[in-house]
């Protein structure tokens, strides 16, 4: 016990670890799998937050281009229907257009001097322009009336056919040593009134609204992408031509009209967004660009990082104190148990050797009983002989016959016990085997009955029998004869003198049950529960002999040939056996040679 | 018009051949089909077809090209605005001549040509505008009537080198007479883009007969 609770100590430390380590590995994975999560979400939410914020730039963004273009055109079917307009333009009198417009016109290049940015989101016109039929542009006789442009950018007004429906573009202009612009222009088609046709168009170039950058706050930045140059003010020469690079591979890759990517200015990372302003347009391809900065995003990824971090070190700390805890506590029954386990099985080896030492002794008693029997036999006989040869002398006195006559008697006693005993230490040993065969019952009692009568010490009693004739059980005639030979015996020697016996016998379902009856003293209250053990000394049986083993052996045999033998009564006069067992049929052979 | 012309011929007619032994053409041009059929008191319209003008139902102008004095005292010819349309639809002057535009309209009109061969603008003006807005047209060419108030209105006035001209009638037919002998070529002015020309030998006193197909 004492040496075994050393590894059983062992044992339960190894299992407080492996707890740990197992509670260790959970905690890990969780706060690996939260800053994953955590990360995951955050650039997505960021991205969704930003894709929503340019989505409604640009969604305001069409709403006041819709409304510019919706007024241009208003206000182009108004000029189309001038008759000075026509006449110009069918009259071969193009000189006289921009005249002639240029009162309708008026109100759109006004403000030119007026402050522009108050004028900016209105219909204040940088300049127009008018395209002949075959879509060239027409040149302005005073171009200050209608904005000057330089021949680069009044060229890129241009179309190459007239088209029926408003088309928007967008035209760079030089307008410094330092940079370009991108102007938004927009083609209105003039129809002929008389043929609705289209006779001609408007160019008119505008500044092209800006994003305001008012949802997703600072580090926003709005430009336009035309002919694979990047208009973005904010950023240097250099930076717009190298993003100019990136957006026209991605725009030249990618078949939807709008999309993202993630670009580095100046070695910051960037959410880039782009969408087509002008889809199905004549003009060339533009796209809003817009530039998110990531830097809050990844300040707030980092800040979330450190928090999940140390939540994930606070949980591994709670789950290390919380894991000792519980390791205690569940080592503390597991120990227990392993000290439970020892000790029963120090003492399930105790058993097991008794048990060993027990089975030893007893094959040893029973070897032991065997032997002593038969050498307890050989002495009587020699005795019984000695006595036998004494009695056939005929010089003794009377008093020596008598003397040798009961010592003879006794020597039969004693082989009767020798017998017993014999029978019993093989019983014991589990030895003795039954040959099951029909017996019949019914005459084995009378032919006991017969020896009975016969006794020479027979007390005078009336014998009652109450006989099948043919009653068969099964079982070996040798013991079952014994069994029925002890109780008759038993039945007649503890009977009084004049008293009677009765014996009967009937069959039950599958048995057959004899009862044996004798009147006489009643066995002692006390000592009923005893008879069927050994040895059990009924001294107060006496004055008539026995040695205590014929009931004990009966019951023995009865159960060997799975029957059972109880007292039934015993009190008043009268005591009662019941033995039990198996009915069989009659053997078919002899059976055959009765019938 | 074709009353005073008639009139006019009629005049002609009671003179002396002897005192003015000169050369007549007659004949017919073959005008593009009319998309409607000819209505009696039908107003002459000016139409556009894919910037062709032309009047409506078709009318031809027959004149005589040649070298021929301007005269002293260039005759005044109107085009009045009546109904909101231009009566005549198609006036051939010869170079020189003052054509005055009534407006006979009880509201305003704003009479003006782009044209190469004349440009002008009258400005609005009521009917009761005195003088009458004139333009004196010098130079041989079309020339389109338009209106700034009235967008639909238009009015062709054919400017010739030339005093020998007539306007056919609803059927082409033509009779220019009174011309000089001698050769020329003879021009039927059909629409603005379309001009057919003959070349003519025209004796004194007698009457050729030219058809344009």
């Amino acid at each position: 016990m004492i040496a075994s609770s050393g590894p059983s100590k062992r044992s339960a430390a190894s299992f407080r670890t492996k707890l740990l380590a197992a509670m260790m590995l959970v905690v890990s994975a969780i706060t690996a799998s939260g800053f994953y999560l955590a990360q995951r979400n955050v650039t997505a939410a960021a991205k969704r937050d930003l894709q929503q914020n340019f989505q409604a730039e640009l969604s305001s963004l069409d709403k006041v281009q819709k409304f510019r273009h919706a007024a241009i055109a208003e206000r182009c079917s108004a000029l189309a229907s001038r008759p000075r307009i026509h006449a110009a333009l069918e009259d071969n009198a193009l000189d006289l257009l921009y005249p002639s417009a240029k009162d309708e016109l008026r109100d759109l290049m006004e403000g030119d001097e007026s402050a522009p940015e108050e004028a900016a989101p209105s219909l204040h016109a940088k300049f127009y322009r008018f395209l002949d039929a075959g879509g060239g542009v027409l040149s302005p006789p005073n171009p200050k009336d209608v904005g000057e442009l330089s021949p680069q950018a009044e060229a890129q007004l241009g179309l190459k056919q007239l088209a029926e429906t408003q088309q928007v573009g967008y035209a760079q202009e030089n307008v410094d040593a330092e940079g370009e612009i991108a102007d938004e222009i927009v083609a209105v088609p003039i129809f002929s009134t008389e043929t609705g046709n289209v006779i001609s168009a408007l160019v008119v170039g505008f500044t092209p609204f800006e994003l305001t950058g008012k949802g997703a706050g600072a580090g926003m930045e709005s430009g336009i992408w035309v002919n694979g140059r990047l208009h973005l003010r904010s950023l240097s020469k250099a930076a717009q031509s190298a993003l100019g690079r990136d957006v026209t591979k991605a725009v030249t890759n990618s078949a939807s009209g709008q999309n993202n990517l993630t670009v580095t200015i100046n070695g910051a990372p960037q959410l880039l967004f782009y969408r087509r302003l002008n889809p199905d347009s004549l003009f060339p391809p533009a796209y809003e660009i817009c530039v998110y900065s990531l830097a809050d995003s990844i300040a707030q990824l980092h800040r979330l990082r450190w928090r999940i971090g140390g939540a994930g070190a606070l949980l591994l700390l709670g789950g290390f104190v919380a894991s000792h805890f519980v390791a205690v506590r569940l080592a503390k029954p597991v120990e227990q148990l392993a000290v439970d386990s020892e000790r029963y099985r120090a003492q399930r080896k105790q058993a097991e050797a008794a048990l060993a030492s027990t089975n030893e002794e007893l094959k040893r008693s029973a070897r032991y009983s065997a032997n002593a029997s038969h050498q307890l036999k050989s002495p009587v006989t020699v005795l019984r002989a000695g006595l036998e040869s004494l009695l056939t002398h005929e010089d003794f006195k009377p008093e020596v016959y008598e003397e040798l006559s009961t010592l003879l008697h006794q020597t039969h006693r004693l082989t009767g016990v020798i017998d017993d005993l014999l029978l019993l230490s093989r019983l014991d040993a589990g030895h003795l085997q039954i040959k099951s065969e029909p017996v019949n019952l019914s005459q084995l009692v009378e032919e006991w009955l017969d020896d009975l009568s016969a006794l020479p010490d027979s007390v005078d009693v009336q014998i009652e029998k109450k006989l099948p004739a043919e009653l068969y059980v099964a079982g070996e005639k040798q013991y079952t004869s014994l069994i029925v030979q002890n109780l008759l015996e038993n039945a007649l020697k503890y009977n009084r003198p004049r008293g009677r016996i009765r014996v009967a016998a009937r069959q039950t379902n599958n048995d057959v049950v004899l009862t044996i009856g004798n009147t006489g003293q009643p066995i002692a209250r006390a000592a009923q529960e005893h008879i069927f053990k050994r040895f059990h000394g009924d001294a107060t049986r006496s004055p008539v002999s026995g040695h205590g083993l014929g009931l004990n052996l009966a019951r023995e045999l009865t159960r060997l040939h799975r029957g059972d033998l109880k007292l039934v009564c015993s009190d008043d006069d009268w005591t009662e056996f019941e033995l039990r067992l198996c009915a069989s049929q009659p053997a078919a052979s002899r059976a055959d040679k009765l019938g | 018009m074709r009353c005073r012309l008639a009139g006019l011929n009629t005049v002609l007619a009671l003179l002396p051949i002897s005192v003015l032994a000169q050369a007549t053409v007659e004949g017919r041009v073959e005008l593009p089909k009319s998309h409607s059929a000819p209505v009696m008191a039908k107003r002459y319209e000016i139409v556009t077809h894919s910037g062709v003008l032309s009047t409506q139902p078709p009318l031809a102008v027959v004149y005589l090209v040649g070298s021929f004095p301007k005269p002293s005292s260039p005759p005044a010819r109107q085009v009045a605005q009546k109904d909101l349309t231009f009566v005549p639809a198609l006036l051939p002057v010869q170079g020189g001549t003052r054509v005055e535009f009534p407006n006979l309209d009880d509201t305003y009109h704003s009479i003006f040509s782009y044209s190469p061969a004349k440009r002008f603008d009258l400005g609005r003006y009521r009917p009761e505008e005195r003088p009458i807005p004139s333009e004196i047209f010098d130079k041989a060419g079309l020339v389109t009537l338009r209106c700034d108030i009235h967008e639909h209105m238009r009015g062709l006035i054919l400017v010739l080198d030339t005093p020998y001209f007539v306007v056919t009638d609803a059927d082409g037919r033509f009779r220019l007479s009174r011309l000089p002998a001698g050769h020329y070529t003879l021009k039927a002015w059909i629409d603005s883009e379309t001009t057919r020309e003959r070349s003519v030998q025209l004796t004194d006193g007698e009457t050729l007969h030219v058809d344009f197909p």
